[in-house]
């Protein structure tokens, strides 16, 4: 710009010139010239500086100047902290809590398979009816499958079983493996990092593996000679063909998977060591659908159920389908415990985040209207609208992104948080290994979280500052003294306090929910006690006792216990309830027909005598087992609990009634009816149960021990560990012990999760919008001031004054209240819809919400009601 | 002044509005050159308003890039080479509207002020 240069080209003239005329002034006046030109300078000022100022005018203000904004927005807030905290940490919570539980959510629900097309992946599930889903298949179903299907491209198998490493010279070590089909890598589309991948040579020829990267790194360093190698896996030698890519850690979510080898080799471990049958993942073909593809497997499925119910001789097979879900995220014990929990809490988050962005706004929004008298000021002694514009974004960009910087921090440490208890729950998994959960706090979330609550802070910020800056300074500044609040304003300010409200009871609403769930789950009646209940399971596999031997000794050492002083009663069981684990088997009644389509399994346990009462379940008629019943001649017996015998004998008693089960013509006698029992899972109504006397059975040598104790039960366990020498040797272990209690609850870690955190969110949610009325009420209270002066100086009482703050109160929560019902009742249905299984009862978590809001409102309005009571008509009035 | 720089900034900041005002008042009368400008403000203002001499150049340049005044480059008496500057049309009719703006302003600022014990 020619402007530009001509006029900064004379400048240096100009100032010399200047000072020059004022140097001579002073000279004239009678000074020395060094005298004058102190003087001169002194009144000039700096010439450097000045010289910099005039070019500042022609440059980009923006550079030279954000610095100059972002220093005064610091000092603006230093005057303010309270403020600045309460925005920061608001915008902070909100951000780090979304990006925490969404980060989780996605390590453990989201994210695909790093391999080709993860979309295309389906994962084979098998339902009898009535029953959970089974992912286990048999191989030979496996091999039907994969042959005849027309509708998969690839279908692969992982099983799972042991594998032990001997490197060279070293200690075996157990690693992380599975037992794949030949087809694995390819069909996931792999490339391999070193080396080859298996491939379907390796069916017929399995002595190989392919190692993690992972593993590679850690046991070889990294080593490109070892392809080839040999590596004594489970004391047979196997070669190294390569190694997997680096991102590739298997299928089973949760779990890293460090060797690969042929499943043909699980086929050669002895029968013992297999752990189930396989999982079955495929690739869909082009152009085939999911639906279309279960509809084909299907019918392909039926040789394999009429298969299994030939040769179980139980039609009742018959009934079990087939299943297909999407593979992308791999198998997940983990996804299927926690999956619906977090979507739970990434709901409520989500509502967390609209309620902190409302509260920040109704702060800033409150602040920039005590502030436009100080905009419209400066505007009138003629500062730069857009500069000052500029002085307003800075001060909501500095807020909205430090509450930002905040909020990663607190995603950082959260979602850290959240993964230490979900491994926390791994038992519940029943996983082999140690459970493993990746987690980086997610960028689209951050990127989300972080716009929304700064596009909040700079829009609430920055709206009354515009309007002010835009107004005439005359108008604004003649309406400022008291009154002059624009309609429009008060009724956003109002309607953000009542948003609020409203967000806060579906948020409570919602906690409730989960809370009451957890609840329910927790004080469910069991059937069974869960206090003062020690259970202990013994390993005798050291011990060399033969079957006869050891439950002869078993007997002795259930003897022994009974006689501890801290023992009330003790038992022993093939499972206790809720470990995990039950077995179940169909029943003919004699002299009830069933159809086999109406044929369910009975959940089966095998007891010695005392077991009820031990258990602390209810023995309603009939008798509990003998050491009698062990006789030879002893006619075998059963007792049922009441849902099987409301399920077979109605109104008649089960008592004496006789039944057998499949595959075998033993006849059971009934002997006694027990209370219904929860058996594998609390979430589960209690099943039909038929109990067998253990000792009858030759089932003596179950290891599961449940003791009665007089105190608490863990304080009974040293002398239990001592009985257990004393009678098994000093070979004998105690494998685990823990108490009826701790058994419950770490079943229930998901849903604890769950409710802990949605009552720390609901309390920061039903806070924020406590205090976001407590800002409303005492702005209002300030603003009236004079209002209420003047009233108590003409002799309204401190009473009438609460009253008048209390109405205002009472309106906003009240319309907050009522707009907080039907979002209650949508967030309540989206929560319960989350929890399968929840009955929608939500009227009681909306009720419980809303008096809670009230209590919180009240709360908050007490402050500024008291404050209002206090104002001194003497001191506002003389203001005026 | 003594608080630093950064409230020598503060305080331009308010009275730059004001300067431009003076600066276009002043110059009404016919083409000046800054010290002759300093001065007259210096002599109209003197107590009131205790502008450095030298914050009336970045204040003369503002001027000059929102088109309100101009120059012309010339020789003083002395014979060192200087900018007489001289208002443009523009600026008169700017100076018109900033004196009103100002009058309001002033009894604006009036009102505000008085009552300003209640804060």
């Amino acid at each position: 710009m020619w402007k530009r240069r001509r006029a900064l080209d004379g400048l240096d003239d100009d100032i010399r010139d200047h000072l020059e005329r004022e140097i001579e002034e002073h000279v004239a006046r009678g000074r020395t010239r060094e005298e004058a030109r102190r003087q001169a300078l002194l009144a000039f000022g700096d010439p450097a500086l000045v010289r910099e100022d005039a070019r500042a005018v022609w440059d980009w203000r923006w550079v030279t100047e954000v610095g100059q904004d972002l220093r005064y927005a610091v000092r603006s807030y230093a005057r303010t902290p309270a403020l600045a905290a309460v925005v920061i940490g608001t915008l902070a919570l909100g951000i780090g809590a979304n990006t925490a539980i969404f980060s989780v959510l996605d390590a453990v629900v989201l994210r695909p398979l790093p391999v080709r097309e993860p979309d295309r992946l389906v994962e084979l599930l098998s339902r009898y009816p009535g029953e959970p889903r089974m992912a286990s298949f048999g191989w030979s179903a496996y091999e039907h499958y994969r042959d005849n299907n027309r509708v998969l491209s690839d279908l692969i198998a992982v099983g799972a079983g042991p594998i032990e490493v001997r490197p060279a010279g070293g200690a075996p070590e157990a690693v992380e493996g599975s037992y794949v089909t030949g087809n694995y890598f390819s069909a996931l589309g792999l490339a391999p990092a070193l080396g080859r991948l298996l491939d379907a040579q390796d069916d017929s020829d399995p002595a190989v593996a392919v190692l993690s990267w992972a593993y590679w790194q850690r046991r070889f360093g990294g080593d490109t000679g070892v392809p080839g190698r040999s590596i004594v896996v489970n004391d047979a030698p196997v070669t190294i063909v390569g190694v997997a890519p680096r991102e590739f850690t298997g299928l089973l979510t949760g779990v890293s998977i460090e060797v690969w080898m042929p499943a043909q080799l699980l086929a050669q471990l002895g029968e013992g060591q297999r752990v189930g049958g396989p999982l079955l993942m495929g690739r869909l073909a082009p152009g085939v659908s999911r639906d279309r593809a279960q509809a084909d497997l299907r019918v392909l499925d039926r040789w394999r159920v009429e298969e299994l119910a030939r040769s179980s001789g139980n039609s009742a097979w018959l009934e079990a389908t087939l299943e297909l879900e999407s593979g992308r995220a791999g198998f997940s014990p983990v996804r299927d415990a926690f999956g619906s929990g977090l979507e739970a809490l990434m709901l409520l988050v989500g509502v967390l985040l609209a309620i902190a962005c409302i509260n920040v706004a109704g702060l800033l929004l409150t602040r920039g209207m005590a502030r436009r008298q100080e905009v419209a000021v400066r505007v009138a002694l003629g500062a730069g609208r857009l500069r000052l514009l500029r002085q307003m974004l800075a001060e909501s960009v500095l807020l909205a992104a430090s509450g930002g910087v905040l909020g990663v921090l607190l995603a950082y440490v959260g979602a850290e948080l959240l993964v230490d208890m979900l491994v926390s729950s791994r038992p519940l998994m029943r996983l082999p290994g140690p459970l493993e959960i990746p987690v980086e706090p997610d960028g689209r979330v951050l990127l989300f979280a972080v716009t929304i609550a700064v596009a909040t802070g700079v829009l609430s910020g920055l709206a009354p500052a515009c309007t002010a800056a835009t107004t005439a300074p005359a108008v604004s500044l003649r309406g400022m003294g008291q009154i002059g609040e624009r309609r429009s304003w008060r009724v956003l300010r109002n309607g953000l306090v009542v948003g609020q409200m409203a967000l806060s009871v579906a948020l409570l609403s919602a906690t409730g929910l989960l809370v009451g769930h957890l609840a329910r789950l927790q004080t469910s009646d069991l059937g069974f006690a869960r206090d003062g209940r020690l259970l202990v399971r013994l390993d005798p596999s050291e011990t060399g006792y033969s079957r006869q031997e050891l439950g002869e000794r078993y007997d002795t050492l259930l003897a022994r216990l009974e006689g501890l002083p801290a023992i009330r009663s003790v038992t022993l069981s093939a499972v206790t309830p809720i470990q995990g684990g039950g077995a179940a088997r169909f029943i003919n009644v004699e002299g009830v027909e069933e159809r086999p389509a109406d044929r369910r399994y009975m959940s089966l346990n095998w007891v010695a005598p005392r077991y009820f009462e031990t258990l602390g379940t209810p023995l309603v008629a009939g008798r509990d087992f003998q050491r009698e019943d062990a006789h030879a001649q002893a006619p075998p017996v059963a007792i049922v609990n009441q849902a099987l015998a409301r399920r077979y004998f109605a109104d008649r008693t089960p008592l004496g009634q006789r039944f057998t089960f499949d595959e075998s013509d033993r006849v059971y006698e009934i002997v006694g009816v027990v209370g219904d029992a929860k058996y594998v899972d609390l979430r589960q109504p209690a099943p039909p149960t038929i109990y067998l006397n253990a000792l009858q059975e030759g089932r003596g040598t179950f290891a599961e021990f449940s003791l009665h104790t007089r105190a608490a039960p863990m304080a009974a366990l040293p002398a239990v560990r001592d009985a257990v020498r004393q009678v098994l040797g000093e070979d004998a272990r105690v494998d685990t012990a823990t108490t009826m209690a701790d058994q419950i609850d770490a079943t229930l870690v998901p849903e604890r999760l769950t409710a802990w955190l949605s009552t720390a969110f609901g309390a920061l949610g039903a806070g924020l919008a406590a205090l976001g009325l407590y800002g409303q009420l005492a702005y209002a209270v300030a603003r009236r001031a004079r209002e209420i002066g003047l009233r108590t100086a003409l002799g309204a009482t401190r009473a009438g004054v609460t009253a008048m703050v209390l109405k205002s109160a009472g309106l906003l929560v009240g319309v907050g209240l009522v707009l907080g019902v039907p979002a209650a009742i949508v967030s309540t249905r989206l929560a319960a819809g989350i929890l399968d299984g929840q009955p929608p009862n939500w009227a009681w978590p909306i009720a419980a919400a809303a008096v809670l809001m009230m209590t919180v409102a009240l709360l908050a309005t007490a402050l500024p009601a008291r404050g209002a009571t206090r104002i001194d008509p003497a001191t506002t009035l003389r203001a005026e | 002044m003594s608080t630093g720089r950064a409230a020598t900034r503060d305080r331009l900041e308010l009275l730059q509005g004001t300067l431009d005002l003076l600066i276009l008042r002043t110059l009404r009368v016919g083409p000046a050159h800054g010290h002759a400008i300093a001065k007259a403000i210096e002599r109209g203002s003197e107590d009131v308003l205790q502008v450095e001499q030298g914050s009336l150049y970045p204040a003369l340049h503002r001027l000059i890039k929102r088109g309100w005044i101009t120059f012309d480059e010339g020789t003083s008496e002395n014979n060192r080479r200087a900018k007489y500057y001289r208002l443009t049309a523009k600026g008169r009719k700017q100076l018109a509207v900033e004196t009103s703006r100002w009058d309001q302003l002033a009894k604006a600022i009036a009102r505000i002020l008085r009552p300003a014990a209640q804060d």
